[in-house]
């Protein structure tokens, strides 16, 4: 059986003012439908690029991204939504239009469209705040607007790109679980990218654990437990110093190269 | 608004008519035209004694200033967005673009009356000159300084060109882009109005230039005033504008 997404000896290369900097080279990795894959590793690995790629904003230099077995040539809003670490919300919209945007750039009626973004700000915790604009919203609000926005035209397969990664670590704790939530209730597919080994742990049914650039996939670790887990659990003690073990390496790499 | 700040407004206002009132008497009345003498010459204006033809002047001043500002805002817009899509063709021309800006325009006038006779069409291109370089500047920086994050979402998103520049380039600009076509406007109506005083047979500014010319100061104060409603006018005219533009966003 294909998987829903297959990224296929992927190689990216970006040219920048001072020289040619090598993103990706020989990325290669597989996710099954319904999982909760995160992506880690030290800055500049090149875990945005793959995201990048996943929702059809970079095209791969070699290799092949795909979705349910077809080629991805560009951003394709009917299977995969993406949140970004700056949540860019347009100011001149309310916290309901902008979980709108999606649909309303589908076609689908405001009548409609605004009802299903107000059914989904309850669940986001913003249910009076569906008036408000960007700029009078909390940063930990603003990012659930994202979210909410990229939940909005429901797709399959949900990119996140560092989104809690601007909060302070209680709100990131207590994103983390609410996103648990929604993730088990709604069964998508998440590629999570983040710097954190608790989020990672809290929230993945995988870790991937990327190399220093150029990024390779240096380790990939199932995490077969039950939700909700306790980070002071004997397993998840001991994935963690296995985890940090296999990032501290590349981190060093990383900032020794830097 | 407060109450403090109307009272205060109306109280400098007739403390200005006052010592204006009062200078004017002390001076030459004859140069200096105090309210009193200009009041009469307004209601002899309108009344249509003082310049019988003044509506047909005035009609073709506000057609010289319509049309210089349609041309304006056509090729402002038109320009400013050639130059702000393409990048090389926009960093070509930008700084030649603001060098020109920087030129006091009034320079241009004899050359303008040269190839456009001393009828309406030397107006109009003047007109035209003056509101179009703030119109094309604003949409250059209004271009500019959209958070390319939007751009990034929005086509994430799956919008199409078209989509985004109605969707997030307009909105996000809409600011600066009104306010350069307001400015436009300003200028548009400075520009046609001073092209007529420099040297025409008809419109506005030619009555202006007569009531000076022939020392008729109460006449020529009143003109001024009524000049400075029609600019009043287009102004009100250009934020209603901006407000039906925000709405159209929202």
């Amino acid at each position: 059986m294909t998987p829903l997404i297959a990224i296929e000896r992927v190689a990216k290369r970006y040219l920048t003012s001072s020289g040619a900097v090598d993103a990706l080279a020989d990325v290669s990795l597989s996710v099954g439908d319904g999982e909760f894959c995160t992506i880690i590793g030290p800055s500049g690995c090149g875990k945005s690029t793959v995201l990048g790629m996943l929702g059809g904003l970079v095209q791969p230099d070699t290799g092949r991204v795909l979705i349910a077995g077809e080629a991805v040539t560009g951003p394709d809003p009917a299977r995969v939504a993406t949140v970004f670490q700056d949540p860019g919300l347009f100011p001149w919209r309310t916290a309901l239009d902008n979980v709108a945007f999606g649909l309303e750039l589908q076609g689908v009626p405001r009548e409609r469209r605004r009802r299903i973004a107000g059914d989904l700000l309850g669940p986001l915790g913003l249910k009076d705040f569906a008036a408000k604009y960007p700029r009078e919203l909390s940063g930990g609000m603003r990012q659930r607007v994202a979210i909410g926005r990229a939940l909005a035209i429901d797709t399959r397969i949900l990119l996140m790109d560092e989104p809690f990664g601007a909060l302070d670590e209680q709100t990131r704790m207590l994103m983390g679980d609410w996103l648990l939530d929604i993730w088990r209730r709604t069964s998508k597919t998440v590629i999570f990218v983040t710097h954190s080994l608790h989020e990672a742990l809290a929230l993945s049914t995988r870790v991937v654990v990327m190399t220093a650039r150029p990024g390779r996939v240096k380790t990939v670790l199932p995490l077969d437990l039950p939700y909700p887990r306790s980070m002071e659990s004997v397993e998840l003690v001991s994935l963690r110093a296995k985890l940090w073990h296999e990032i501290r390496e590349e981190s060093l790499r990383a900032m020794s190269e830097a | 608004m407060s109450v403090t700040v109307v009272a205060i407004r109306v109280l400098l206002f007739i403390g200005l008519l006052l010592v204006w009132e009062v200078g004017a008497r002390l001076a030459n009345p004859l140069l200096y035209v105090p309210p009193t003498a200009v009041v009469p010459a307004v209601r002899e204006l309108l009344a249509l004694r003082s310049y019988p033809d003044l509506p047909a002047h005035l009609g073709l001043t506000v057609r010289e200033i319509a049309l210089a500002y349609a041309l304006a805002v056509g090729a402002g817009l038109g320009i400013g967005f050639l130059l702000a899509m393409n990048k090389t063709f926009g960093r070509a021309w930008g700084p030649i673009l603001a060098a020109l800006y920087a030129v006091p325009a009034v320079v241009w006038y004899p050359s303008l009356m040269l190839f456009f006779g001393l009828d309406a069409a030397s107006k109009i291109a003047f007109g035209f000159l003056l509101g179009f370089f703030p119109i094309a500047l604003a949409v250059l920086a209004g271009i500019r300084q959209v958070n390319p994050q939007l751009v990034t979402v929005a086509t994430a998103f799956g919008a199409r060109p078209a989509a985004i520049f109605v969707k997030v380039l307009l909105p996000a600009m809409l600011f600066t882009l009104v306010g350069g076509l307001r400015t436009g406007l300003a200028l548009s109506v400075v520009g046609v109005i001073v092209g007529e005083i420099l040297g025409s047979r008809a419109g506005l500014g030619s009555l202006i230039n007569h009531a000076y010319g022939l020392f008729r100061t109460a006449d020529y104060a009143a003109l001024v005033l009524l000049t400075l409603v029609l600019v009043v006018a287009s102004d009100a005219g250009a934020s209603l504008l901006e407000r039906r533009a925000r709405r159209w966003t929202a």
